[in-house]
């Protein structure tokens, strides 16, 4: 992420409205921010990128069948040069949308040690998982992460350990 | 004789000998007919150019694929890496409280 003007983005999926379940609206975070990472993928372009995953290779057939069913994936990242760039308030512009019954909060983490927030929102669709939204900041970083679709947390934690993603250990009740 | 005289004069008709058709037919006779393209030349550039469009379109297809690849496993990185985060977090809190 440290890649200066990094901005990945689709130039196809220029034209198209995307049909991200969270509205959110960057603009304030983008205008502060020195470095921003983009991740936009739906409709068509999502069955692309999904068939072009190989089976053979075990993270991306792990990653082929998380993907499955969704309708989107969007991903922002914003860095900023130093703490202070972007005020609490911009971030919490971000939690309004994710607001019951739709959303419901089932994580939310903040570490004084390191200025950390983690909060995960899933949307109930009946007894199912409809989507998935995570609100993660840093000192010098917002990261906001919207899946549109049914997500399987599991599978999705269980990415920890690849792709250079350190594995959480999970504790098991005696 | 006077200008317009001259110009009268310079300008009047003149018949042409009484061989010009036969000699013009003749020469028109002689000279190489210039073919048509023959039918297969047609399609085999039209066979070539359909090729081409395919190869590129294909061409054009893989690199948005893989592409739209590299795109969806980074994000699959970054939503991993923060859930791991979250979950990491609330075990550290977990198991401190129980100890």
């Amino acid at each position: 992420m440290k890649a200066a003007g990094c901005l990945i983005a689709l130039g196809l999926l220029a034209g198209l409205a995307p049909a991200q379940d969270v509205k959110w609206n960057y603009d304030k975070l983008a205008a502060k921010a020195s470095d921003t990472v983009e991740v936009s993928l739906s409709g068509g372009l999502l069955r692309l990128a999904t068939k072009f995953l190989s089976d053979d290779d075990k993270d991306e057939a792990q990653v082929k069948k998380l993907v499955g069913g969704l309708k989107g994936i969007y991903v922002k990242s914003f860095e900023f040069k130093k703490p202070g760039d972007y005020s609490a308030a911009d971030v919490d512009s971000f939690r309004t949308p994710l607001r019951a019954p739709d959303w419901e909060r089932i994580v939310g983490v903040h570490s004084t040690e390191d200025g950390e927030t983690v909060e995960v929102y899933i949307k109930n669709e009946g007894k199912n998982i409809g989507g998935l939204a995570i609100i993660a900041t840093e000192p010098k970083q917002v990261t906001l992460v919207n899946i549109v679709g049914p997500i399987d947390l599991d599978s999705l934690s269980e990415l920890g350990g690849h792709f250079g993603i350190p594995e959480v250990e999970v504790e098991k009740k005696k | 004789m006077n200008l317009e005289d001259e110009l009268r004069s310079a300008l009047r008709r003149h018949e042409p000998s009484p061989d010009f058709t036969a000699r013009v037919l003749a020469r028109v006779a002689a000279a190489p007919m210039r073919q048509a393209p023959r039918p297969w030349v047609r399609w085999v550039a039209a066979l070539a150019a359909a090729l081409l469009l395919a190869v590129g379109g294909l061409g054009y297809r893989q690199y948005q694929g893989e592409r739209a690849k590299s795109q969806m496993l980074l994000a699959m990185r970054i939503a991993a890496s923060k859930l791991n985060k979250a979950q990491k977090k609330v075990q550290m809190i977990t198991h401190r409280s129980n100890s």
